[in-house]
């Protein structure tokens, strides 16, 4: 029976294990075939020409055996020189290059707006002007470290002068001919004669396989020259061979040209833009992984943002409720747009656009465009850029990409949108299409302290563990919004991820303090130091936990402090900065986007919703913001968080529904107690007083006091302005009422506020054309006295069974009292709310008339004084109308027009 | 007093009007597609409790039919002409021939088991009638027709040779249990057609008797019985296999109960006239199931190790394959077929059902299909495929000279006494296991580098995502 059940059992498991085998040989002769070069890349279009490889002297490699040269092979055809040249990618920096303090909107050791010369917290290592004292990277160091996110040429190539660094003689002291020996702590001569440079790497971005990490092997050994041949390693044009490659004859035919089938290159794919960019995955097929390299993606290091159009469901994350989030990490990769679609080169002329104010107004397309064959030979890689606080390079092309209402019809598509024109001046898109990453990203990175792998502590957002562990469960996190600086001026909420930074300063100017130094100061030879040690390891296990590794005690800062000074370093400090990294990818198609109105407007809106920096700031120092991104907000911090509050209030915004004036709302709420309070005291007093007397029931009479038309508008502005004081005090304050649509609220709203003014207006006609107005009009003579007198009775009369002071008639519907409260309401009140109401309604159809007004923080809180005003009015009103010779006398009478007067015949 | 009563009320209704009105007018409307397929589901009336009305008892299938026409005598009429028990649609004009011709199960060649003819007692099991042994069969007789195929609801009914009940089946109590057909009904057959689980279709098989949602939408999530689809009125039941059924008449359509252009994403909406839902939400083919691919006839008769799903000694090689992705075809909803007697190029491939339609017709749309290949038995001299027979006499003789001359000697055509093998081809269009949103295809699925739809093949310059939409007349 067993062994009857086991046979199939056991012939399935053979066939798996067969076919396991089998796989395992294909994958490994596959991947060794690939390393021998035989099998050529697939070519994704044929268009390329076939081509001669020629090495830098212009011979041709294969009788060379040199690295291949970019410049010459691809300068056959195209203007290679211009190309290198029109290039920010390659230059980095360099171009601007200055010293240190001279930047812009820089740190003040910073010595240029890119790469090259931009200190970033995150990579820490400082690119040593010429003559400082301690020289931290050199230009070769630089090479080496940030050469695996630089495509070459620029600062690869050329000195700070502009010289060729071939051309530097080796010189220990000189930051651009040298290198830190990493054991030694000194520098050494570094000679670019053997080293050789690096050209800009025309493969990295135009090989549909190109071997990034052969060419960052190559860079970080130093072999410069030989790492763009490196990126080739997996064309099957080169064979490795040792620490240099040796060209393969079979990728080649006779006269020294590739073969065709072995001609690989392409436009840049995004996966080409992904090597140095972040992660990108354009294979449906292959879930979306996160694994080692998370590190080495910069965008997804520092947004988590990732490149795909796969499904996030589809993922190999262990992404929290991962099954129900079915959007696609991107949608415009979802739709096959590649980066380059939008990052277009500057002269391509099937994308490029003119500047409008270059053009006539009348002009909507100019055809006069340039020749495909003047462009293939001179194609601009200058790249139409956004623009991002931290990659501040090349500052005149920021903005020159179309941005999303380049190619979207907003207005097309948010019909649905209440005042969408305001949401869409106030809001950069991505604040609603971007609405949530579902990537961790990097949350603080704490340089004052190294572990015992001599690395930093960096604290993630959006997983519960590190980025680089499958098993930590990520759920991703809502970005930050924070205003963003347009170019055309004004500002748009956008979404951010904030990175928080601490270091070691020192010396005056200040610069970062050296990897190599700090090393010294917390570590003597590869172990802590007895010293640190001894402050630090709270357990006593000889070792530093990340919980003990922290400057939360003066005296802990004063060792690591006084250890760099011991070292030499001056007044060695802790600074911190927060890099607020703009959030433009990973967006998502209305499905997804935020339609919710309480998303925004309502107490826990996200838009002042705060966000975290880290678990602590290490010497009690605050971080403050570098460049853009600081809405105002404040930096708070508790016993276990320092986080960072936004305040859109800052950038003129008011949120309805999420800001209010405080004040304003207790002086509506007193006036409208007060009024309560008051009335309900004299109607006490009244009822007691009558109570006590018996009340002499007045001679009466009946007259028809008001006309159907009257009592017509009497009653509609009463229930307008009744429904107008609810739904405004729910969008005032929706938390409360979480029952109601925000945005059918705010609909029911306009509606009647409209109802309320046309009601108004035919209703002032009325009173015009009949004459009626004559009774809201206060007569001044002798007005005052009537005032007082009319006062004097509901003071005093009223209590004592008085009569009225004054004879109600249809002619004579007012008391002197009513006819000031009502001239007050008519001619303050009510235009006041009008024109408040119609200016916040009307900011964004008339934005500007609005903002001269003092705009919405100004006008929004007027229209809530008002309408407390109004509250208060209503409270009273109604309370007087039961002052008739029977209370509900007025009321019945406001209903059916017939009033009973009280006749003063005696 | 009273009047005025009035006035007040009638002012009151006019105030609340004036607001009512204009704020229904301006209330936010949900802009979502305007799709509610559950306004066309049919409606299933409770079925009427037969235990207490049929009283047996019953010896064979055919004295359950004859209560079953005492009280409902029209159906028998209805079954009498539906393609479920004649086994031949009505007469269709095929492309270049002079004459319509009528297919059916009845009289065509495929390249699984090849053809009923003379095989008829294994393959009319699946006849919704008893005793079809021969074409002598009485196709007007009502007697002949079995309702318990599709009615019964016990789920004990069981079908042998010539589509008889199998020794054992309780008939009283198969025919006091009768209902509406249960997906066990259809199942029975469909899934099993070919001879086994999932051999045939590629998009129907046993996983669709209790499918999850991720197998097929309709069945999985929403509880679909097939007849919730295949409607049926007075015992026809809508659906054409092109296998089978050439034309496109009394076909169902996923618009029987969805909008034209459900989705609220115009651009998908702009696909509608050249791809079928089909091809975005069945994005692969026998979802869990692996279906057969591939059958080599000519490797028959060895004694090698057998796998019901490698090879068999009665029937060749196969090739299985689960969840594999379909080839993408145009197709207007008709198709060309290969019958008895057509002459064949023996060195190409021959088509037995062609799906009919191209980029330049406008009622083509993109479709995805299982195809399955095969290498058939044909007659190298006269060149045309052979009907054999299989069942009593290949299956246990192993010796195809008999088996060609007994086939071809029943369905009357003449046979040079030789013997080959000939690659043929079969179209399956999918139109089950059909995947909620979520798993339907996305645009970079087709439209890129590596997409599965090779548009060039299609009649495209290239990828319509680049060079434009087709244009048709």
């Amino acid at each position: 029976m067993t062994s009857s059940r086991n046979t199939p059992l056991s012939r399935k498991n053979l066939w798996l294990g067969a076919l396991l085998v089998a796989a395992a040989l294909l994958l490994t002769t596959g991947a060794a075939l690939s390393r021998a070069g035989a099998s050529p890349a697939e070519q994704t279009n044929g268009f390329h020409p076939t081509f001669a490889l020629l090495d830098s002297d212009g011979v041709n490699v294969l009788s060379s055996g040199q690295p291949v040269s970019t410049m010459n092979t691809c300068g056959q055809c195209h203007d290679a020189e211009f190309i290198s040249r029109h290039s920010f990618h390659s230059a980095a920096g360099l171009d601007d290059f200055s010293s240190p303090g001279a930047v812009a909107n820089g740190r003040i050791w910073d010595t240029s707006n890119g790469q090259f010369g931009n200190w970033d917290p995150i990579t820490y290592r400082y690119l040593s002007p010429a003559g400082d004292e301690r020289i931290d990277l050199t230009t070769a160091g630089w090479v080496m470290l940030y050469g695996a996110r630089h495509v070459g040429g620029g600062p690869a190539e050329t000195g700070r002068a502009g010289q060729a660094l071939a051309s530097l003689r080796p010189d220990a002291s000189d930051p651009e001919a040298a290198i830190l020996d990493a054991h030694t702590g000194q520098t050494k001569a570094w000679d670019w004669e053997s080293s050789g440079t690096v050209e800009m790497n025309c493969f990295l971005c135009h090989l549909s396989q190109p071997d990034n990490a052969a060419r960052i092997a190559a860079l970080e050994a130093g072999r410069f020259a030989w790492a763009n041949t490196a990126t080739l390693a997996a064309t099957g044009w080169v064979i490795p061979a040792g620490n240099v490659y040796a060209w393969n004859p079979d990728a080649f035919v006779e006269n020294g040209e590739l073969k065709p089938e072995f001609v690989a290159i392409q436009d840049p794919a995004a996966a080409n833009c992904g090597l140095c960019h972040g992660q990108v995955n354009a294979d449906l097929s292959q879930p979306v992984v996160l694994g080692d390299s998370f590190a080495a993606d910069w965008r997804t290091l520092t947004t988590g943002q990732v490149i795909s159009g796969q499904r996030i469901s589809n993922s190999g994350i262990n992404l929290q409720s991962k099954a129900e989030i079915t959007r696609s990490w991107d949608i415009h990769a979802e739709r096959g747009l590649e980066c380059v679609d939008c990052h277009y080169s500057l002269n391509n002329p099937v994308l490029a656009q003119r500047d409008p104010a270059s053009q006539p107004e009348h002009l909507l397309f100019d055809p006069r465009r340039l020749d495909l064959s003047a462009y293939l030979y001179q194609p601009l890689h200058e790249f139409a850029r956004g623009q991002s606080a931290q990659s501040a390079v090349a500052p005149e092309l920021w903005n020159t990409m179309r941005r999303c209402d380049s190619c979207h019809d907003a207005a097309a598509s948010h019909t649905w949108l209440p005042y969408a024109e305001r949401h869409t001046a106030a809001l950069a898109c991505e604040t609603c299409h971007s609405p949530q990453i579902y990537a961790p990203a990097l949350q603080s990175r704490d340089w004052t302290v190294l572990d015992a792998n001599h690395q930093p502590l960096s604290e993630f957002r959006g997983t519960d563990g590190s980025p680089a562990d499958p098993a930590a469960l990520v759920s991703g996190y809502r970005p930050v919004i924070l205003p963003r600086q347009m170019v055309d001026g004004g500002a748009a909420l956008a979404p951010y991820n904030l990175v928080t930074a601490w270091y070691w300063v020192y010396g005056d100017p200040a610069r970062p303090v050296r990897l190599i130094d700090l090393e010294d100061a917390w570590f003597d030879s590869r172990a802590y130091s007895v010293e640190v040690l001894a402050l630090f390891d709270a357990d006593g296990d000889g070792q530093l936990s990340d919980l003990e590794l922290r400057l939360d005690t003066d005296e802990k800062v004063a060792l690591i402090a006084a250890r760099l000074a011991a070292l030499g370093l001056e007044d060695p400090r802790i600074q911190a900065e927060v890099q607020a990294y703009s959030i433009n990818h990973n967006v998502t198609n209305g499905e997804w986007a935020i339609r919710d109105c309480s998303a925004c407007h309502s107490a826990d809106s996200i838009l002042t919703a705060g966000f975290d920096l880290a678990a602590y700031a290490p010497g009690n120092t605050l971080p403050e913001f570098v460049a853009a991104g600081d809405s105002g907000g404040v930096m708070l911090g508790n016993e276990s968080a320092l986080f960072y509050q936004p305040a859109p209030q800052q950038a003129g915004l008011y949120i309805l529904g999420r800001d209010s004036v405080t004040w304003v709302d207790w002086f509506g709420i007193l006036a409208f107690l007060g009024t309560l309070a008051g009335v309900s005291l004299h109607g006490g007093l009244r009822w007691w007083s009558i109570a006590r007397r018996k009340p002499a029931a007045p001679a009466v009479e009946k007259v028809y006091m008001y006309g159907v038309y009257e009592r017509f508008w009497h009653w509609m502005q009463t229930i307008t302005i009744l429904l107008l004081i609810v739904t405004g005090l729910i969008i005032h304050k929706p938390d409360m009422f979480r029952a109601f649509s925000f945005h059918g609220v705010v609909v029911v709203h306009n509606v009647l506020a409209f109802l309320l003014v046309a009601n108004a207006a035919l209703s002032l006609f009325y009173h015009l054309a009949s004459g009626e107005i004559r009774q809201y009009i206060p007569r001044p003579y002798g007005f005052f006295d009537q005032m007082f007198v009319q006062a004097r009775f509901y003071l005093r009369g009223i209590f004592r069974g008085e009569p009225h002071p004054f004879e109600k008639s249809p002619q004579n519907k007012l008391n002197p009292l009513q006819k000031v409260v009502y001239f007050g309401i008519l001619n303050v009140l009510l235009p006041l709310q009008v024109l408040t109401g119609a200016l916040m309604w009307g900011a964004q159809r008339w934005p500007d008339l609005a903002a001269r007004l003092g705009g919405l923080p100004f006008l929004a809180p007027a229209h809530t004084l008002v309408a407390w005003l109004f509250a208060a009015f209503i409270v009273a009103h109604v309370y007087l109308t039961t002052t008739g010779h029977e209370p509900l006398a007025s009321m019945r009478a406001m209903m059916l027009g017939w009033d009973e007067v009280e006749t003063h015949t005696g | 007093m009273k009047e005025f009563k009035h006035i007040w009320l009638a002012g009151l209704l006019l105030i609340l009007a004036l607001i009512i009105v204009p704020v229904a007018l301006f209330w936010p409307k949900d802009a979502g597609a305007q799709d509610d397929p559950w306004a066309d589901m049919p409606a299933h009336p409770a079925h009427t409790d037969h235990s207490a009305i049929v009283k047996g008892p019953f010896a064979t299938g055919q004295e359950v039919t004859r209560e079953c026409l005492s009280c409902h005598p029209a159906a028998g009429e209805q079954m009498l002409n539906s393609v479920h028990f004649t086994w031949e649609g009505d007469p269709v004009l095929l492309p270049g021939r002079d004459a319509p011709v009528t297919i059916g199960k009845k009289n065509s060649l495929n390249n699984y088991c090849i053809g009923i003819q003379s095989n008829w007692r294994g393959c009319t099991s699946c006849h919704a009638g008893y005793g079809f042994s021969d074409n002598d069969f009485d196709f007007a007789n009502a007697e002949n027709i079995d309702c318990l195929a599709c009615h019964d609801n016990s789920g004990a009914y069981v079908k042998g040779d010539y589509g008889l009940p199998v020794e054992g089946v309780d008939l009283l109590a198969s025919a006091q249990s009768v209902g509406l057909p249960t997906r066990q009904n259809c199942g029975a057959c469909h899934f099993n057609g070919g001879g086994g689980n999932a051999v045939k279709h590629g998009d129907l098989d046993e996983t669709l008797y209790f499918p999850t949602a991720a197998i097929d939408v309709h069945m999985g999530e929403f509880d679909f019985q097939c007849i919730d689809c295949h409607r049926t009125t007075n015992h026809q039941i809508a659906g054409r296999s092109l296998s089978v059924s050439v034309d496109d008449a009394n076909q169902v359509y996923c618009t029987d109960c969805h909008a034209r252009a459900p989705h609220t994403d115009e651009r998908i909406n702009t696909h509608l006239d050249s791809v079928a839902c089909e091809t975005c939400h069945v994005p692969q083919g026998a979802v869990r199931d692996a279906t057969k691919m591939d059958w080599d006839w000519s490797t028959a008769g060895q004694d090698r190790p057998e796998d019901p799903h490698i090879y068999l000694k009665i029937k060749g090689s196969f090739v299985y394959e689960a969840n594999f992705t379909p080839t993408y075809l145009w197709w207007n909803g008709t198709g060309d077929r290969y019958i008895l007697g057509d002459p064949i190029d023996p060195d190409g491939v021959t088509e037995i059902n062609l799906p009919l339609g191209d980029i330049n017709d406008p009622n083509a749309r993109i479709w995805p299909f299982k195809v399955h290949t095969a290498n058939q038995p044909y007659d190298p001299v006269f060149n045309y495929l052979v009907q054999p027979q299989t069942v009593g006499e290949y299956w246990v003789n192993f010796d195809w000279y008999a088996a060609f001359e007994k086939g071809m000697e029943t369905v009357g055509l003449p046979w040079s006494g030789q013997v080959g093998f000939t690659r043929t081809e079969m179209y399956w269009p999918l139109a089950h296991m059909v995947q909620p949103k979520e798993n339907a295809l996305t645009c970079t699925s087709c439209h890129s580098q590596n997409g599965r739809i090779d548009w060039i093949a299609l009649g495209y310059a290239g990828d319509p995502m680049e060079w434009g939409a087709r244009i048709t007349p």
